[in-house]
């Protein structure tokens, strides 16, 4: 399968310091690609060396099939970027008209992007005189527009409710299914993780995991054990396997690499013990097991 | 496709200045103002006919097309619509065209409102002089507006304000636009040659005189390739 984003051996400096060195990032068709990493990291270096706004050493970069410095290539993406403002002049319509005419579309497709955004009635309006959620929206709604073979998402759901965050991954799950790639990146690992086919970890501008979030949770082995219990904190803490314990609200929170033999020991010393889960390790847990101790292999 | 992608631009830009018109009735009626004031306290003294339409109406064009590229590229650039545009792939040279294109029209606002006043004080002018001096400053004022976008390129909003603001006086005095080279020092006066603005109103004010233009031209022609080359540059590396 041909890729919609290719990258390897991506170099980008700033002076003295280096941004990225050596990434090695790819996305096929129909594939959500997350990328995650802590502020720094070097994610939006990456996102803007791969929309074409800077220029990194690459030995290949190739998205949508051609090089992202290329005009006619970046017109073929749809793309969310951070901290973008729109003209105070200009209403929803004129903007959105005049991404689907930059990108060679019809008024109708400007027309469609605008309903898919759940911006239907708000065409008139000035852009700058919307909410956050709502220009957030709006320049999804020009990416869309294009009916991109890859979008490329950085913090698209910045500033968005619980309704529009619902109808935004609803969009992407759709344009997956039609076969289009999805770059994102989110501090919002979880939520990104329910729709990510892939996540991919940059720390200090290099890539430090690759692979399915459920991959990625095994790296870190830890489950977290909650009940009600009498047996004292000092008495788990000695059991084997247990790695910390804590009171939180009544509750005894318990971390371990086996979470079964621990759980028979806890019963074993409290038949009357309640109110049990167990959990894996959520992936932001794991973002940031990997980030702050060490790489782990892709 | 470009052809459309400009004809947005334009729209675009000339929409941003219509609904948002106050920075532009500083910049189009100030040069208005100012001659009309000249023209009552200086008008019996002679000296505001047609000439002053030409050299005083480079002042007037150059006021336009000086500072709103710039500033309007500079704002787009600090609201993050930069970014967009370029991510867009909204080739390079119609984005500026647009930009360039959309200052135009405010110049000729200004050089008409200039004209009338020399009409109301120094009577009837022949029309056809008139158009090719409105002419000459419109299209000879290009180059200036390609400058002034490598400025908004490089420099905050507020900060390209206050360079192009700053250079603008200077520069239009040390021309001749605003009083006659023999009213000042010789050897500030000689500085002129060397200045585009002298070169434009030079231009102008041989469509009254009958002097040469084509040592104007070839000057202006040649800062048209040197600004549009300084505009492409600065854009192609400004932070968007």
């Amino acid at each position: 399968m041909e890729h919609v984003l290719e990258v390897r051996g991506l170099v980008h400096r700033y002076g003295d310091h280096t941004a990225l060195s050596g990434v090695d990032l790819t996305v096929d068709p129909g594939e959500c690609v997350a990328l995650l990493g802590p502020n720094g990291a070097g994610k939006t270096t990456l996102v803007a060396n791969v929309i074409g706004l800077i220029e990194g050493q690459a030995d290949h970069i190739e998205v949508a099939g051609g090089h992202p410095r290329n005009s006619a290539t970046r017109r073929k993406l749809g793309i969310v970027q951070q901290s973008v403002g729109f003209p105070r002049a200009l209403t929803v319509e004129e903007i959105v008209d005049g991404a689907a005419i930059r990108r060679g579309q019809t008024l109708e497709a400007a027309s469609q992007a605008i309903a898919e955004m759940g911006l239907t009635g708000l065409e008139k309006r000035r852009a700058s005189e919307l909410s956050g959620g709502q220009q957030q929206r709006l320049q999804l709604a020009m990416g869309l527009v294009a009916d991109p073979v890859l979008l490329i998402l950085d913090e698209p759901t910045e500033g968005l409710d619980v309704e529009a965050r619902r109808r935004f991954w609803d969009t992407i799950r759709r344009r997956l299914d039609a076969g289009a790639g999805v770059l994102i990146t989110t501090h919002l690992v979880d939520e990104a993780a329910a729709v990510a086919d892939r996540a991919v970890v940059i720390d200090r501008g290099r890539m430090v995991a690759d692979g399915t979030p459920d991959e990625l949770r095994r790296r870190l082995p830890d489950r977290r054990i909650t009940m009600q219990t009498k047996t004292p904190a000092s008495v788990i803490r000695a059991l084997d396997t247990v790695e910390t314990v804590e009171v939180r609200d009544g509750r005894t929170v318990i971390t371990t690499t086996d979470s079964e033999q621990v759980v028979r020991a806890l019963f074993a010393l409290d038949p009357e013990a309640s109110d049990l889960t167990v959990a894996t390790a959520s992936l932001e847990e794991v973002l940031i097991a990997i980030t702050n101790h060490e790489e782990v292999a892709a | 496709m470009n052809t459309r992608i400009f004809r947005t631009e334009l729209r675009d830009e000339i929409l941003g200045i219509v609904r948002e018109p106050t920075a532009l009735i500083f910049t189009v009626l100030m040069p208005i103002a100012f001659f009309a004031l000249f023209a009552t306290i200086f008008g019996d003294e002679g000296g505001f006919g047609i000439e002053s339409l030409a050299t005083y109406g480079a002042f007037g064009a150059l006021s336009v097309v000086w500072t709103n590229p710039g500033v309007g590229l500079a704002d787009a650039r600090e609201r993050g619509w930069l970014k967009i545009k370029r991510a867009d792939g909204t080739p390079l040279g119609v984005t500026l065209s647009a930009k360039v294109a959309a200052a135009l029209p405010y110049a000729l606002i200004t050089l008409t409102g200039i004209a009338l006043v020399t009409r109301l004080t120094t009577g009837p002018m022949e029309m056809t002089q008139v158009l090719r001096i409105i002419a000459m400053l419109v299209l000879g004022a290009l180059p200036f507006s390609l400058f002034s976008l490598a400025i908004g390129a490089r420099f905050s909003t507020n900060a390209a304000i206050s360079v192009l603001n700053t250079t603008l006086i200077p520069s239009v005095i040390l021309s001749g636009l605003w009083f006659p080279l023999e009213m000042l020092p010789t050897w500030l006066g000689q500085i002129a040659v060397f200045l585009p603005p002298y070169h434009l109103g030079q231009l102008a004010l041989a469509q009254v005189n009958g002097g040469p233009m084509w040592g104007h031209i070839a000057y202006l022609a040649g800062i048209t390739v040197v600004g549009a080359v300084t505009a492409a540059l600065a854009y192609r590396s400004a932070k968007a």
